[in-house]
C-alpha cells in the first residue's frame, strides 16, 4: 500500500507552488469572499467583504513581487511565470483595487450580493492571471473564458436598470462569438503543430508560415483577440458595453481586459508564432492603422462619457499595437509601459464618472461635468489630467507612453504607424480637450438636478438610484414620500449635493498623481516595463 | 476517411453557426448557434487529435465542453433575468444602447 502511494506521488508533473502562489491566493481569497458574502449582517457584507477582496489583492500582488526575476514554466510547462507575466499581475491588481474602491458603495454590488460581485471580479482577475501566463492551447482558453464569463456577469450586476442586463447579454454573445472565432483558430494551429503546447507550435511556426491551414488559424486567432482587446472592425460591441455596465466595472473592464488582451497577443504572437511574423505583422499594421482611425473618429461626437472613454480605448488599443508588430524587446516595453499607465489614466477618469454619477443624477452625460473647475478641484483637477494624459500631453505619463511607442515603431522599420499615432493623437485632442472645457469653462446649470429631487426618481431612475443610494437610503424605499420632506428647497447648490464618498475621490486623486509622477520620472516603472521585455528572450 | 472530410463538416457546422448568431433575433436561438461554433471546433479537434495520434486536442474539448456549458448558464441566467424585467426578448429590439 505505502509503496503503491509512493508510486502515484512520482506520476504527477512537479508544481512549482512558490510561484504558482499568486494563482492560489486570488482562488482562495475567491472562495472566501464567496462564503463571507453570506453572512446576515449588513456591516460584514458591505465593509468586510470589500476589505478581504483589497487584502486578497494586496497578497496577489505581495507574493507576485516575491516571485519576481523567477522566469520558468510551471505545471508541465503548461504555465510560464516570468516577468511579463508578473507585471502584468500588478497591473490586473492595480486595475482591481480601483475597482473594489470604486465599488464600495455601488449599487451594483448590493444588488447582485456584496460576495458574488467581489468573488467574481477575483475570479475575472484570476482568469487575466492564466491568460497571460498560458503556454498552452488549452491553458490559453480557460483563461479567456475564466476572464470573460464573469466579467458577463459583472456588466448585468446592476439588474434595476434595463441598459445594464441589455449590455450583459451583448457583451455576452458578441464575447462568445470572439471565443469561438478563438477556439477554431486553436484548432487549426493545434492541427498545423500537432501539440497543444507554445513549444510545438514554436518548432513548426517557420517552416508552416506559408502553409494555409497554419495561416488561417493564426487569422481566426488574431480575430478572436481583437474582440477582446477591442481592436477594430471587431470593436463594435466596446461603447454599447461601457456604457451600460455599471461604473466601476467598466473601468475594471476597460483597464485590465485591455492588459490581458494584449498580454496574450504578446505571449502567442510574439513568443511561438515570431517565425511566421512575415504572416501576421501585416495584418497587425493594417488593423492599427484602422484602430487608431475608427476610434479617434468615433469618439469625436460622443456626449457620454462613458461612450467617449470606449472609443478612445478603441484608438488607445490602436496605438499600443505598435509596440506588438515590431516584435523588439523595446516594443513589448514599450506596450507594457503604456498598458501601466492607461490603467491609471482611465481610472482616474471612470472614478470622477463614478463620483458624478452619484452627485448629480445626470449619469455619465459630460453635462454632469459642468461647473467642476469652481468648486470641485479634487475632481476637476483629475479630469483634466486623465485627460490630458490620454491625449498625450508632456509632463503627464502619456506622453512618455507615446514617446516609447513611437520610439520602438521608428527603431524597426515601422516609422510610419509612428507618423499614424501621431496624427491619431492630433485627432483626439478634439474629444479630450472638450471634456477639459466643460470642467472648467461651463456653468453648473442654474437648478441642477440636486439631491432634493431625487427620490422623485427613485426606482424610475437608475441614476437616481445611484445618488440615493450612495448618500445611504435604500433605493426606491422612499418613492412614496417624498414631496413633504425633500422638494421644499430651492436648490442653489450648482454642481450637485456633495456625498461624502473620500474612496472615490482618492482612487481620483491617487491615479492624478501617479500619471503626474510617471510623466515627469518614468524610469523606474520604464526599468520594470524592460524587465518584461526582456522575459521574452527569443527577441533582440 | 480522409482528414479534410472532418475539417470540412467543421467548417460547415462554424459557418451554419456563425450565420445563425448573425441573423437570428431570439437569444435562445442565438445561444444554441453559439454553441454550434464551439462544437464545430470540437470536431476539428478530435479530428486532429485521431490524425495526429495525440490526446491533448481530445483533453481540450472536453475542456471546452465544460465551458461552453458554463456560457450558456450565464446566457440563460441573463435571459431570465431580462424576461422578469419584462424586455423584449428580441436582440433587435434591445435598442437602449444604440450603438
Amino acid at each position: 500500500m505505502t509503496g503503491l502511494l509512493a508510486q502515484a506521488t512520482t506520476k504527477g508533473p512537479p508544481i512549482n507552488w512558490e510561484a504558482l502562489s499568486p494563482f492560489i491566493a486570488l482562488v482562495a481569497g475567491g472562495c472566501i469572499v464567496l462564503l463571507v458574502g453570506l453572512a446576515r449582517s449588513a456591516f460584514i457584507r458591505r465593509q468586510v467583504v470589500p476589505v478581504l477582496t483589497l487584502l486578497t489583492l494586496g497578497a496577489t500582488a505581495g507574493l507576485g513581487v516575491w516571485q519576481w526575476d523567477i522566469n520558468e514554466g510551471i505545471v508541465a510547462n503548461a504555465m510560464v511565470v516570468d516577468n511579463l507575466t508578473l507585471a502584468l499581475t500588478m497591473i490586473f491588481v492595480a486595475g482591481g483595487i480601483a475597482a473594489v474602491f470604486l465599488s464600495w458603495r455601488s449599487i451594483a454590488s448590493a444588488e447582485a450580493g456584496e460576495g458574488e460581485y467581489y468573488a467574481l471580479m477575483l475570479m475575472s482577475i484570476l482568469g487575466m492571471l492564466v491568460l497571460v501566463a498560458a503556454n498552452d492551447l488549452v491553458v490559453l482558453f480557460i483563461g479567456f473564458e475564466l476572464l470573460s464569463i464573469p466579467l458577463y456577469v459583472l456588466c448585468a450586476t446592476h439588474m434595476r436598470r434595463e441598459q445594464s442586463l441589455e449590455s450583459g447579454l451583448k457583451y455576452l454573445i458578441i464575447g462568445s462569438v470572439g471565443s469561438a472565432t478563438l477556439l477554431y483558430g486553436l484548432a487549426m494551429l493545434y492541427g498545423a503543430a500537432g501539440g497543444t503546447n507554445y513549444g510545438d507550435i514554436a518548432a513548426v511556426a517557420a517552416e508552416m508560415a506559408d502553409d494555409t491551414l497554419f495561416m488561417v488559424g493564426i487569422g481566426l486567432v488574431l480575430a478572436g483577440l481583437a474582440f477582446k482587446a477591442s481592436v477594430a472592425p471587431f470593436h463594435q460591441w466596446t461603447p454599447d458595453v461601457y456604457e451600460g455596465a455599471p461604473t466601476p466595472v467598466t473601468g475594471f473592464m476597460a483597464v485590465a481586459t485591455k492588459a490581458a488582451a494584449f498580454g496574450v497577443i504578446i505571449r502567442l504572437f510574439v513568443g511561438p508564432l515570431i517565425d511566421a511574423t512575415t504572416t501576421w505583422a501585416p495584418a497587425f499594421a493594417t488593423l492599427a492603422v484602422i484602430t487608431i482611425i475608427v476610434g479617434n473618429v468615433g469618439a469625436l461626437g460622443q456626449s457620454s462619457l462613458k461612450r467617449m472613454l470606449a472609443y478612445s480605448s478603441v484608438a488607445q488599443a490602436g496605438y499600443m499595437i505598435a509596440g506588438v508588430v515590431v516584435t523588439t524587446q523595446l516594443g513589448i516595453a514599450a506596450t507594457v509601459f503604456y498598458l501601466a499607465i492607461y490603467v491609471v489614466m482611465n481610472l482616474a477618469a471612470f472614478a470622477v464618472i463614478t463620483a458624478r454619477e452619484r452627485e448629480t443624477g445626470l449619469g455619465d452625460d459630460i453635462s454632469s461635468l459642468y461647473g467642476l473647475g469652481r468648486d470641485r478641484p479634487f475632481l476637476a483637477w483629475p479630469m483634466t489630467i486623465a485627460m490630458l494624459a490620454l491625449a498625450g500631453f508632456p509632463v503627464t505619463a502619456g506622453f512618455f507612453g507615446k514617446i516609447y511607442l513611437i520610439n520602438a515603431a521608428v527603431n524597426n522599420g515601422y516609422g510610419w504607424l509612428g507618423v499614424v499615432i501621431v496624427v491619431g493623437s492630433a485627432i483626439s485632442l478634439a474629444y479630450y480637450l472638450r471634456v477639459v472645457a466643460a470642467v472648467w469653462m461651463r456653468e453648473a446649470p442654474a437648478a441642477s438636478t440636486s439631491l432634493s429631487a431625487v427620490p422623485i426618481m427613485a426606482g424610475g431612475s437608475p441614476e437616481g438610484d445611484e445618488a440615493a443610494y450612495a448618500a445611504g437610503r435604500e433605493p426606491g424605499a422612499d418613492v412614496g414620500r417624498v414631496v413633504s420632506e425633500d422638494f421644499g428647497e430651492p436648490s442653489i447648490i450648482t454642481s450637485g449635493p456633495r456625498i461624502s464618498q473620500p474612496e472615490v475621490i482618492f482612487v481620483a486623486v491617487f491615479c492624478a498623481l501617479v500619471t503626474i509622477a510617471f510623466g515627469v520620472y518614468p524610469e523606474p516603472l520604464m526599468d520594470v516595463a524592460r524587465d518584461a521585455g526582456e522575459a521574452l528572450q527569443s527577441l533582440r | 476517411m480522409d482528414l479534410i472530410w472532418y475539417l470540412i463538416v467543421s467548417a460547415l457546422i462554424f459557418c451554419i453557426g456563425a450565420g445563425g448568431v448573425l441573423t437570428r433575433r431570439n437569444p435562445l436561438v442565438v445561444l444554441l448557434c453559439l454553441e454550434l461554433m464551439l462544437n464545430a471546433a470540437n470536431l476539428a479537434l478530435v479530428a486532429f487529435a485521431r490524425a495526429h495520434g495525440d490526446m491533448g486536442g481530445q483533453i481540450f474539448a472536453l475542456m471546452v465542453m465544460v465551458v461552453a456549458a458554463c456560457e450558456v448558464a450565464v446566457g440563460l441566467g441573463l435571459v431570465v433575468a431580462i424576461y422578469r424585467r419584462r424586455l423584449p426578448i428580441d436582440v433587435d429590439e434591445l435598442r437602449e444602447l444604440q450603438g
